[in-house]
């Protein structure tokens, strides 16, 4: 697809990555303070810090005076944390007030982005908020003064609802509110969520749950399994099928779980337990050994047979 | 935007070749009669077509030309080849594919998994290469088709379809072997009816080799249990239904015969790539070609970059005037990267960075010289702002995967 950018996107990344003058990109080495958003497996991170000016009697009239990003990311993305640093030096904000600062004002600012683009914009607020979170845990201001609801911070621990990109079930909630998203696609346009395997779209649970939950919608009805199929799998011999999950393992899931630098071992097959060992990377990240094994049982359960469900050893 | 286009994507299309354009031009207004029309005036578009088809025969190496057929793309062809090969062998309920197919296979297998076939996707090495012995022990009792891409569209690593044609017939001989040429055609030779026996289906698209879009052919052995795909009319000897699309089989088979020309470019394509690779890997630290150490086309390389990101490159690159391609995420409609590099097990800090330069005949000595001259200078200026990259040591910076999606607290 051809490039949709606006002459300001394009202008703002070439100045940037050429490092003209008055741009932003780099490092404040004592930054007030930092923040960051993103991750390299997700294809686009935000470093983002400010410097601010000090009131020596009220932190809350601190001023920002300075800020600064690294950004891996298209170029939209570089374009997004070159606007917000405009934003914030043509305002000279407090922190508190630089909070008002949302997506739609970088979107703004940068005269639009593609819709598949956006997300990069909400990254770019995203990592101003974490930094301005860091700044009053560091200036001593309470977070209640933040006017963000701190359970909402904690919250952003919890559940994985895309896996692909590692987003938690508080997080996509926040986000379905905070901007009003009312369809898949507008999430994926927004936070990515769902934007590479699908899986989570309308699976229980999934995207599609939380926005009818969010907005009050019908859950869809499952779709029944064609009779046909549902047959057809009835039919395996206990040695068929046993040798089929062992197929799926070997060819589907392990191939899969090596793209992110886990493995996983077979103990034993029990007409429709699974019993496995999971290794890799993975397993270092929190509630990631539950989300691994709900990859391989919905792999098992999709390629095989609904009634699968596997046992980690 | 820089004056000359620096055209580096020919893997994705390539021009239109002067004697290709000059070939069709008759047969869109004077000879524009209908090739299954009893007049006279018809014979001249239904003799283009005939010896059009002989072209491509010529090109493959096949024994007789009423084995191509004309199709409107390779996705057509590779649609034709799995559908028809499945239609034809009802009793065969098994397809054996790889990992790294392009979509017009890929997607024609999942579609077929999800429609009650199983579905084999072999797996491939880090270099991008395919073990023989898994494809063997895939083989099923009830296998129909193996369908093994001739050489990757992303990584132009070639496949041993030579190899892997023979010990599938070894297996079991009833087995159709379909191989997606698209990206050898013009660049490699073909021999059908010499080292590539085994092969029984072959298909391929003309915009890869200087004919126009809109137009490929497909190879199918006499005797393969195939069953046409697109009916409808007779044409094509009922193999492809549809009126001839006379001036683009023209373009198609005059494009085959100037590959035969185009082949002796492959020594210099060589050499071009050589020198790219070599000059970049030296100049760029953190940097690899993905695919090194398996066999490559000619004319394609891509490369990975450690911590920065291909669409950003692209655009950079473009600015300069010059065109190329990525298997980034922020390039193609999915969010996520490329399905080659993944399957190969290259990082994903390096996935995101990919790109993919591809000539052609056309490319000249001194496109590449362009590209070398702004590429060192881009990765760095975006490393510069990657937050992943430690400026003093121009390295990435220790433990630079610390970041967490959608979580405001450091870990």
């Amino acid at each position: 697809m051809p490039w949709d950018y606006s002459d300001k996107v394009r202008q703002l990344f070439m100045d940037a990555v050429a490092g003209k003058a008055g741009t932003h990109m780099g490092e404040i080495p004592d930054a007030d303070g930092v923040g960051r958003h993103g991750s390299i497996a997700c294809g686009d991170a935000m470093e983002f810090m400010f410097r601010v000016e000090k009131d020596a009697d009220d932190p809350h009239r601190d001023r920002i005076v300075e800020s600064r990003y690294r950004t891996f990311g298209c170029t939209s993305a570089i374009a997004s944390s070159e606007a917000l640093c405009r934003l914030l030096e043509e305002r000279r904000l407090t922190p508190v007030e630089a909070l008002a600062i949302k997506n739609a004002d970088i979107v703004d600012y940068l005269d639009g982005l593609p819709p598949q683009k956006l997300h990069c914009s909400v990254m770019g607020a995203e990592a101003l908020q974490a930094a301005v979170v860091d700044w009053a845990r560091r200036r001593g201001v309470p977070s209640a003064d933040l006017g963000i609801d701190p359970a909402l911070l904690e919250e952003d621990e919890g559940r994985i609802v895309c896996r692909c990109f590692n987003l938690t079930e508080p997080y996509i909630r926040r986000k379905i509110k905070e901007l009003g998203l009312s369809t898949i696609d507008d999430v994926t346009a927004a936070i990515k969520a769902g934007g590479a395997c699908t899986a989570c779209h309308h699976e229980p649970g999934g995207i599609q749950d939380l926005l009818d939950e969010t907005w009050g919608g019908r859950p869809e009805p499952a779709p029944a399994r064609p009779a046909a199929e549902a047959q057809k799998k009835a039919h395996r011999t206990p040695y068929q099928l046993a040798k089929e999950i062992e197929r799926v393992l070997e060819q589907v899931v392990r191939p899969r779980l090596a793209a992110d630098g886990g493995d996983l071992e077979i103990v034993d097959i029990r007409d429709r337990k699974v019993f496995c060992r999971l290794q890799g990377v993975c397993a270092g990240c929190a509630g990631a050994r539950q989300t691994l094994r709900f990859v391989v049982e919905d792999a098992l359960r999709e390629a095989v047979d609904p009634e699968i469900t596997v046992i980690e050893v | 935007m820089a004056g000359r286009t620096i055209y580096l994507d020919n893997n994705a299309t390539t021009p239109v070749a002067s004697e290709v354009l000059e070939a069709m031009m008759p047969y869109f207004k004077g000879e524009f009669f209908n090739p299954g029309s009893t007049y006279d005036q018809a014979r001249g578009p239904r003799d283009a077509v005939e010896t059009a088809r002989e072209r491509v025969a010529r090109m493959l190496g096949c024994g007789s030309k009423s084995e191509v057929i004309f199709t409107a793309s390779a996705t057509e062809g590779n649609n034709a080849a799995i559908w028809g090969t499945l239609r034809a062998n009802a009793e065969r309920r098994h397809v054996v594919t790889t990992a790294v197919e392009h979509p017009a296979v890929l997607e024609v297998a999942r579609e077929a998994a999800r429609t009650g076939w199983r579905v084999t996707f072999l797996p491939v090495d880090s270099a991008g290469r395919l073990d023989a012995a898994a494809l063997v022990r895939a083989i099923e009792k009830d296998t129909a088709i193996v369908s093994v891409m001739y050489a990757n569209n992303e990584t132009g690593v070639v496949f041993p379809v030579e190899d892997l044609a023979r010990l599938v017939k070894e297996v079991d001989p009833a087995v159709v072997f379909h191989t997606d040429a698209t990206q050898v055609a013009g660049k490699l030779p073909i021999d059908l009816s010499g080292r590539l026996r085994g092969v029984d289906i072959l298909t391929l698209s003309g915009h890869k080799l200087h004919a126009p879009k809109g137009v490929g052919a497909m190879f199918v052995r006499r005797g393969t249990r195939w069953r046409p795909w697109v009916i409808g009319g007779h044409q094509e000897r009922g193999r492809r239904a549809g009126t001839e699309n006379v001036p683009y089989a023209v373009g198609l088979g005059r494009a085959c015969e100037l590959a035969t020309t185009h082949l002796l470019e492959a020594v210099r394509l060589r050499r071009v790539q050589q020198r790219l690779e070599r000059d970049v890997l030296a100049r760029i630290p953190f940097s690899r070609v993905n695919g090194q150490g398996a066999e490559r086309l000619p004319n394609t390389t891509s490369f990975a970059f450690d911590y920065v990101e291909g669409e950003a490159i692209l655009f950079s690159l473009n600015e300069r005037g010059i065109c190329a391609s990525s298997g980034s995420a922020c390039t193609s409609g999915s969010l996520d990267p490329s399905h080659v590099l993944k399957a190969m097990g290259v990082p994903f800090t390096a996935a995101h960075g990919s790109l993919r330069i591809s000539t052609s005949a056309y490319t000249a000595d001194a496109d590449v010289d362009a590209l070398l001259e702004s590429l060192p200078g881009i990765i760095e200026g975006l490393r510069r702002g990657s937050p992943y990259w430690d400026v003093a040591r121009n390295a990435p910076k220790e433990g630079a995967d610390v970041f967490v999606a959608g979580k405001y607290r450091e870990k």
